[in-house]
């Protein structure tokens, strides 16, 4: 039986530079579905960056900003992606030479499909 | 932030772990129910509960694991509305230990696991190679009044020999 999250992890995964892509709850901040690729300690970014975005969201409703469509953490070898919908965030893991437009894009409407 | 411990070599890990996790309270025990650690408890009555139903817990789900998946079910997760109770097993060169915590919605069950792997990584690096008390004593009860003793700062002496 095959995760309702394949199309979106697999519309975020298909782009050059992305190197993982999960769909984590966003109460438990625990892995749904993911495809990562090997070495990475998935379940650590999945609790790690949810938790983030999540303080993100607050901050920016606390802000009087609305919600937050998107959050970007630039490293120095990579970036972390977030994006979320109703119980779910969407978490995708690049490498510094990746388009972030075209990801961004991507990632606001795999979100979407969350729901 | 006050955590208190009977064996030393628990303090470190242990206040990491309640530092990073963010959970309410937190209590380190062998799986016989005695303590080693503690954050949150303020009295010792709770402690003494709260060790009495890990351990009987931990000797449950082990049971239980072991009849159902041939090997013990290592970590137990309980959701409560406001509250939610996570237990597992900590693998220490001296024998297994039991940590039992409870945390709200400032954290979650992702990041209290993550947390968890360190301590349980920290605390196998620091514990001592032999076992200093054995698991259930002749004198476990006296043990564990000692230990509480010790957690909540009330002096038992110890037992004089007579004859």
């Amino acid at each position: 039986m095959s995760s309702p999250y394949v199309a979106p992890l697999a519309a975020v995964s298909r782009h050059r530079g992305i190197i993982g892509a999960m769909v984590v709850d966003a109460q438990d901040d625990i892995i749904v579905d993911a495809t990562v690729r090997h070495g990475i300690k998935a379940s650590t970014v999945a609790a790690l960056g949810a938790s983030i975005y999540r303080k993100a969201r607050q901050s920016a409703g606390a802000a009087g900003l609305g919600d937050t469509a998107f959050l970007r953490m630039e490293a120095e070898h990579g970036h972390i992606f977030a994006a979320g919908r109703g119980g779910l965030v969407l978490i995708a893991l690049a490498e510094s030479s990746v388009n972030v437009g075209i990801v961004r894009l991507e990632m606001i409407r795999a979100a979407e499909g969350l729901a | 932030m006050i955590v208190t411990v009977a064996e030393q070599w628990v303090e470190a890990p242990l206040r990491r772990f309640v530092d990073d996790a963010r959970v309410l309270f937190a209590l380190l025990i062998h799986p016989s129910g005695q303590v080693l650690g503690q954050f949150g408890f303020t009295r010792s009555l709770d402690v003494m509960a709260a060790c009495a139903l890990a351990a009987a817990i931990n000797a449950s789900g082990s049971a239980l694991g072991k009849e159902m998946d041939s090997a013990p079910f290592g970590e137990l997760h309980h959701g409560g509305a406001l509250r939610q109770v996570f237990l597992a097993r900590v693998e220490a060169p001296r024998g297994d230990l039991v940590l039992l915590s409870a945390f709200d919605r400032t954290t979650s069950l992702g990041l209290v696991r993550i947390y968890f792997e360190e301590l349980r990584t920290a605390l196998a690096a620091v514990a001592p190679a032999q076992e200093s008390n054995p698991a259930l004593a002749g004198n476990f009860e006296q043990e564990l009044n000692r230990s509480l003793a010790a957690l909540f700062g009330r002096a038992i002496p110890h037992e004089v020999p007579t004859g």
